[in-house]
């Protein structure tokens, strides 16, 4: 390993950010926080983005690692210790300065630090927290800040960092233990839950303690296994009887969804962790833990996993760890290893956007991943958008009318996004409503009309049949997928992946 | 046949509040009375036109019976399309409030009605131009430590956003100009900040003051480096962050 101490900081952003830029979670959001006099900044619970780079990928916050040094040898990272790249580190005064100088400009939202692991984890996560608390106590930084929590470090230190910090994550890298312990020989399934269980108690006892209620590990913003926002949309009961409301809530099957997990190995996500540390409260500034929850992700396309085992292990984390958000980073191959997809081997962009689709559905839609899946068919349809694939499969529940139908049947009709739905229940307590009206609430008829009637007519004269609604919907899709999916390699491997024989050809 | 009636005001929100007074206190019938941005407009027969001057307490009065009568939501929902660029925009907000003061604050729900879909559709605009100015405004520094930016926008973002970068930055200097609008806001650190109406000229040679310096050039260096090779993809980049908002882009140039 050459470690180079005397480059330019022009050298090292460019070394330290080129080994940061395959993590995903590049999101500012959570947080909303007034900014205050003597301090810069001010944070927004949307997230903003301030650039986006060649990918396509938003550019929100200074990613960087702190040192790309590091004594693991996990086979998919670039900066594993068999790989020969050239190894530096910033000083915690070179991260200030160039925090805050590219936030003054407008830049960046704040900081997402990462970093490779010098000489053990605590050690590390101690020099990273000397960087923070300059940022914070001598800079009096008051934007964005994002740590990683390195799995292995001392309880003590990521609870100091949880202070001065608005979000942690702890990649949990592969979706199962089986698939960690072949990849990431120095990690285990046990290290990476430790610090998230950690993590997800401290921002609860601050919940609890009353002292302060930032979004951080509160549920009701969004619909998962629950009965999603039934009082105050206005969900009608009389309604209720023809449509959704007869089929058993997603919620009620909590048992059956616990057996499958158990099925797929993931039963370390469900158990309680041992862990009787206690919080300390501080005594600064920095009252909140962690104000803007923790996140993770998870590498897709690395190792065998099909998109089953991946959602409910993601289903998993927003239930038993209050994630904020899973995040899904297709693999690009960058080392050789007969355990790894062939250098060369394009990452599956439209496997992972499908899994973010499905997520949306998870957090937002009253969705639960048995729904959307199931072993028999583990992976999604790479040509349709997981809901329109649900809606196809059950036309049973359509057309549904728009005049009367509940809140939770009408996030599940394609077309019709969260905001749209909450604006038709707001707006057809005045007025029944048609076509056009749904247009102007922002509703997608192209692809909504085969699945809707407004006051008993739909919108043209269109069979609710399966074949033909695939066909016409495909059709709509084809070229936004050709343009995301713009790869053709790829398209014939997930191809294949579909009939489960990816195995042969890598 | 009576001839139409016309208002044209000055296209600010004092402006328009000020008209809207006036139109409100000469009660003509809708169908034959249209308010309209002076700048904009072109003259037409058979027509008699009405010019409103700005007055301040007519506008108070205004926003204050908004507030008061329907909501502080309804206000803030006007005030935010009354900075759009389209030409329809007063008429769609004096029917809107003419709803809101039958209906009180739940006219914002009603949907089905034409102008308040309308209204709606403009503060949509304006705000989504807001906050793409909130991500891609760059500000350069000065010799004299003063913060400046320049932008090219459709709608009258600049009260929005200096709403949104006083509380930012309380302790810098900073500068936002508007060239379509000609228009800037100034912040003095720890002070108010307001807004003034500049002559290109003026605007232009505040614009010399910018200095390009070192961290231009990292910042350069890092949107450069941070993007995958494998995963490039200039489509999806156009979508998110669309051509018109690049020209003061230092990364995009």
């Amino acid at each position: 390993m050459v470690i180079t101490e005397d480059l330019s900081i022009e050298e090292k952003l460019t070394i330290l950010t080129d080994a940061a830029k395959y993590d995903v979670a590049c999101t500012s959001s959570g947080v909303d926080r007034k900014g205050k006099a003597g301090g810069m900044g001010n944070t927004a619970a949307c997230g903003i983005c301030h650039s986006f780079a060649a990918d396509g990928r938003c550019i929100s916050l200074l990613k960087i690692l702190y040192t790309n040094e590091c004594i693991y040898d996990c086979k998919y990272c670039i900066n594993r210790i068999s790989n020969d790249t050239q190894r530096t580190s910033f000083t915690p005064d070179e991260i200030c300065e160039l925090t805050m100088q590219f936030y003054r400009r407008n830049y960046i939202e704040g900081l997402f630090l990462s970093s490779g692991i010098r000489k053990n984890p605590t050690s590390t996560m101690e020099e990273i927290y000397i960087a923070l608390y300059r940022l914070r106590e001598i800079h009096h930084f008051n934007g964005y800040i994002h740590v990683k929590a390195i799995p292995g470090a001392d309880s003590g230190i990521i609870e100091r960092i949880g202070y001065l910090a608005d979000r942690m994550s702890t990649n949990l890298e592969l979706p199962t233990a089986a698939g960690l312990q072949e990849m990431a020989p120095n990690k285990t399934r046990k290290i990476i839950l430790a610090p998230m269980k950690q993590i997800q108690r401290g921002i609860g006892e601050r919940n609890r303690s009353g002292i302060h209620r930032i979004g951080a590990g509160r549920k009701n913003d969004r619909a998962i296994g629950k009965e999603p926002l039934t009082g105050n949309t206005g969900t009608d009961k009389k309604v209720r009887q023809d449509g959704w409301g007869l089929e058993p809530l997603p919620s009620a099957r909590e048992k059956e969804r616990k057996d499958m997990l158990l099925y797929h190995g993931s039963q370390d996500l469900l158990m309680e962790q041992e862990d009787n540390r206690q919080i300390i409260l501080p005594s600064s500034d920095h009252k909140n833990f962690v104000p803007a929850g923790q996140s993770t992700q998870m590498i897709v396309g690395a190792t065998q996993e099909n998109d089953y085992q991946i959602l409910t292990v993601a289903q998993a984390l927003y239930h038993k760890y209050d994630m904020k958000r899973v995040f899904y980073s297709a693999y690009v191959a960058l080392n050789e290893d007969s355990k790894l997809p062939a250098l060369g081997t394009k990452p599956p962009l439209l496997r992972e956007h499908r899994l973010y689709q499905a997520d949306w559905l998870l957090r937002f839609y009253g969705f639960t991943a048995e729904e959307l899946l199931t072993e028999d068919r583990p992976n999604f349809n790479v040509y349709l958008d997981p809901k329109c694939e649900w809606a196809l499969r059950h036309l049973e529940y359509f057309p549904v009318e728009i005049n009367q139908a509940t809140y939770q049947m009408l996030l599940r009709i394609p077309g019709i996004g969260v905001k749209s739905a909450r604006r038709i229940i707001m707006a057809r307590k005045s007025a029944r409503l048609d076509f056009d009206n749904l247009k102007r609430i922002g509703v997608v008829l192209k692809r909504a009309h085969y699945f809707i009637t407004c006051n008993g007519k739909m919108m043209y004269q269109t069979k609710i049949d399966e074949d033909y609604i695939t066909r016409r919907i495909l059709e709509l899709d084809r070229r936004k997928n050709w343009e995301l999916d713009y790869n053709v390699t790829f398209r014939q491997l997930s191809l294949f992946d579909d009939m489960d024989v990816s195995g042969i050809l890598t | 046949m009576e001839n139409q009636v016309i208002y044209l005001c000055e296209d600010t929100p004092d402006g328009i509040f000020s008209a809207i007074y006036d139109a409100w206190a000469a009660g003509i019938p809708e169908e034959r009375m249209s308010i309209q941005v002076e700048r904009l407009h072109a003259m037409q027969l058979f027509t008699d036109y009405v010019y409103v001057q700005t007055d301040l307490d007519k506008a108070v009065k205004v926003a204050r019976s908004i507030k008061g009568k329907i909501s502080k939501e309804v206000y803030d929902m006007i005030y935010c399309a009354s900075l759009s660029f389209e030409e329809d925009k007063i008429d769609a907000i004096y029917h809107f409030l003419k709803l809101g003061f039958r209906y009180g604050g739940q006219v914002i729900q009603m949907h089905g009605e034409d102008a308040v879909c309308r209204v709606f559709e403009l503060k949509r605009n304006v705000w989504n131009e807001t906050h793409s100015f909130r991500e891609f405004v760059r500000f350069h520094d000065s010799k004299e430590g003063i913060l400046i930016s320049r932008i090219r926008p459709k709608n009258q973002v600049l009260p929005m956003l200096a709403h949104h970068f006083s509380d930012r930055f309380p302790e810098e200097n900073f500068v936002i100009l508007d060239e379509v609008h000609e228009m800037g806001v100034f912040h003095e650190r720890g002070k108010q900040w307001y807004l003034a109406p500049l002559e290109s000229t003026v605007l232009d040679r505040i614009w010399s003051h910018k200095a390009s310096e070192e961290y231009e050039k990292l910042w350069k260096v890092f949107f450069r480096t941070i993007a995958i090779k494998e995963r490039e993809n200039y489509r999806c980049q156009r979508n998110l962050c669309a051509l018109r908002y690049r020209d003061y882009m230092l990364e995009f140039h």
